[in-house]
């Protein structure tokens, strides 16, 4: 009963001066739609470029890398507990590749947070067309599982994948080498290696990454084929790749891959930091651009309070005079400014979804600035935006008509009364 | 004597602006369960200022209250919001209405406050205040749109929702006509005596005055008759 005489007024009070109040909610509507719009694109960005980043990277790369001399081989030899000091260390040469790269697999893929495993054998080469040569790395890989993983099939501009599986010698090149050596599906190119002998391989295919740098220089051939060109057997794998369930757990899982196998694992965060940062310091200009939208539209909503206050103020005291209290005073007021976000965060939450939904309908993909797989603006509909901008609007105006309703509370009804 | 509904002893009051002033000196007052009494004086005298210290509103004072019994002095801001809800009951010399609200919620919202009663009984006993008053008809207008005679009607109809042990009254009847005047005035004297409530109202209308059961008069803040031996 208590509660709803206090309800009671409020809203009456807010509905007896529409405009104001509507002025008021509009500013919470803005800042909280601006929230959601700008947190949709922010994730929606991000969640591309990830993707993107996605499409070359695994979540996590196995490899074996030099590793600077330590004590541990004089620890072995001289067995005593003496302190060991290196001076001036070196780099040590370690063999190339992964020892038992298949077996180094079979236990990972043990692993449950696992989702896909599988090795590559990079080898940097030459590419030689007629007169031209061209640096570059081939991907000696198995290219149904990569295609699992990175989906290359999406990639192809001409030819068919799966040519590589069967067509002896092949090879599948990027959009920048053919553009550069004057390739196409079907033409013969010649491929060296620093160790081996050069092989001339078929161009089987042509794919386009999106990404420049690889796409003029990474080709993709068979994982035997590259074992070839470097004169190497079997067994040799330079890097396993592997995909998690989760991508966000690569930063765990890497750690603990490095101490099982003893080869470096690269995880996805370490290998793109430059896009982790970028995220990052997007993240704060996005987030402090809708902080000062909230802060202005709680500025409104204060200003709004103060000002019917000021109007109410004999009203207040006859309030105060028939028994009602300073809490009930501060509810009455602080209730306007909750129904008043209530009321902008519900708007705010329609309008933001729709200008989300409205740009991501926007296209952009008309001079396909990178590689023409962005057509349209990438906006995430995620459903916690929407929630943290109700909730953040709502405490902007509790913030705001807290004030001016602990003012309300303080007025004295004698003075006011007596004039 | 009879049961005292309002006891004040030693009641002194500083105003301090400009210059520190006594308004009231060293005033004591008691009112009897179903009295009517009326303070009487010039402008200045402080008769309203006693009045306000009276109703609790004011707790700049010195010495003693006691409402009902009860000790008001040194009490919490809460706490007497609470007791003058519930037994005290204002009529100011304005009407001080809440234009937004129509007639009938003006008189509603201190028995909605005080919830003792269901929204529904609230209503009906609304009504039956204003209707004591004649008002009933212009229930679910805005106030503001009442002329100043009905809204002064509606506002003692307000001080009446939770038939308060005392009711007060800062010149109640200034702003009413005659014939208006004279209805107030019958009716205050039949709820003392019939409801036995308690009628403290500063008046400047010596008709009105001279026919309520006690004169109190006062002068340079200090009582100068209590006006017993009538």
């Amino acid at each position: 009963m208590k509660v709803s005489v206090n309800t009671e007024i409020a809203v009456t009070y807010l509905s007896s001066r529409k405009k104001q109040t509507l002025v008021a909610a509009m500013g919470v509507m803005f800042g909280v739609s601006m929230f959601i719009f700008m947190q949709s694109l922010m994730k929606g960005t991000n969640d591309y470029f990830e993707k993107m980043s996605f499409n070359t990277t695994p979540h996590i790369r196995l490899y074996s890398e030099n590793k600077v001399a330590d004590t541990h081989m004089m620890n072995n030899y001289l067995r005593d507990s003496s302190i060991k000091i290196l001076d001036n260390p070196k780099q040590l040469i370690q063999r190339q590749g992964i020892i038992n790269p298949y077996g180094v697999i079979n236990q990972i893929q043990r692993d449950t947070r696992v989702a896909a495993i599988t090795p590559q054998v990079t080898a940097n080469v030459i590419y030689t067309s007629g007169s031209v040569q061209l640096n570059g790395t081939v991907a000696g890989v198995n290219i149904t599982q990569e295609d699992k993983m990175f989906d290359v099939k999406g990639n192809m501009v001409t030819g068919n994948l799966e040519d590589l599986n069967h067509v002896n010698n092949s090879v599948l090149i990027g959009k920048g080498i053919a553009d550069k050596l004057s390739l196409h599906t079907g033409d013969n190119i010649t491929v060296g290696t620093g160790t081996g002998t050069p092989i001339v391989m078929r161009v089987i295919g042509i794919y386009s990454s999106g990404v420049k740098q690889v796409d003029e220089t990474k080709s993709y051939t068979n994982i035997t084929e590259a074992q070839n060109l470097l004169g190497k057997d079997r067994s040799y794998v330079t890097d396993i790749k592997i995909n998690l369930k989760d991508y966000n757990a690569a930063p765990d899982v890497a750690p603990e891959l490095e101490t099982i196998t003893g080869y470096k694992a690269e995880d996805w965060v370490q290998a793109n930091s430059t896009l982790k940062t970028a995220f990052k310091i997007r993240a704060m200009i996005l987030n402090s651009v809708v902080g000062v939208i909230l802060l202005v539209a709680g500025f409104g909503i204060y200003n709004i309070l103060n000002m019917t206050i000021y109007e109410k103020i004999k009203e207040i005291a006859i309030l105060k005079a028939i028994g009602f209290s300073g809490a009930s005073v501060i509810s009455i007021f602080l209730q306007q400014a909750i129904y008043i976000g209530i009321m902008g965060g519900i708007i705010g939450v329609f309008f933001g979804f729709l200008t989300s939904y409205g740009f991501s309908k926007l296209y952009i993909g008309g001079s396909a600035p990178v590689g023409g797989t962005l057509n349209y603006i990438p906006m995430s509909f995620y459903m916690p935006h929407y929630v943290e901008a109700i909730v953040f609007g709502i405490l902007t105006t509790i913030a705001a008509g807290y004030f001016p309703a602990r003012k309300a509370s303080r007025v004295d009804p004698v003075t006011i009364i007596r004039g | 004597m009879a049961d005292i509904a309002l006891m004040a002893t030693g009641i002194t009051k500083y105003f301090h602006d400009p210059v520190t002033t006594p308004v009231l000196k060293n005033i004591a007052i008691d009112v009897a369960k179903g009295e009517f009494v009326s303070i009487v004086g010039k402008s200045g005298c402080g008769k309203s200022t006693l009045l306000y210290v009276l109703s609790t509103m004011d707790r700049d004072y010195e010495g003693n209250l006691e409402i009902n019994g009860v000790k008001a002095t040194g009490r919490s801001l809460n706490d007497l919001a609470q007791l003058r809800n519930e037994s005290i009951g204002f009529v100011f010399q304005f009407h001080y209405l809440l234009p937004d609200f129509n007639c009938l919620k003006n008189v509603m919202i201190p028995a909605l406050r005080l919830g003792k009663l269901s929204y529904k009984e609230v209503e009906s006993k609304a009504y039956e205040k204003l209707k004591m008053f004649g008002v009933e008809d212009q229930a679910l207008k805005r106030a503001d749109k009442l002329s100043g005679g009905q809204q002064q009607r509606v506002a003692i109809a307000r001080a009446l929702i939770n038939d308060p042990a005392i009711i007060m009254g800062d010149e109640p009847t200034g702003n009413l006509d005659s014939k208006n005047t004279g209805i107030v005035f019958d009716l205050f004297q039949k709820l003392t005596q019939e409801f036995h409530q308690t009628i403290i109202t500063v008046t400047h209308d010596e008709d009105f005055a001279r026919r309520s059961d006690r004169i109190i008069e006062m002068a340079d803040g200090e009582i100068k008759s209590h006006g017993r031996n009538k």
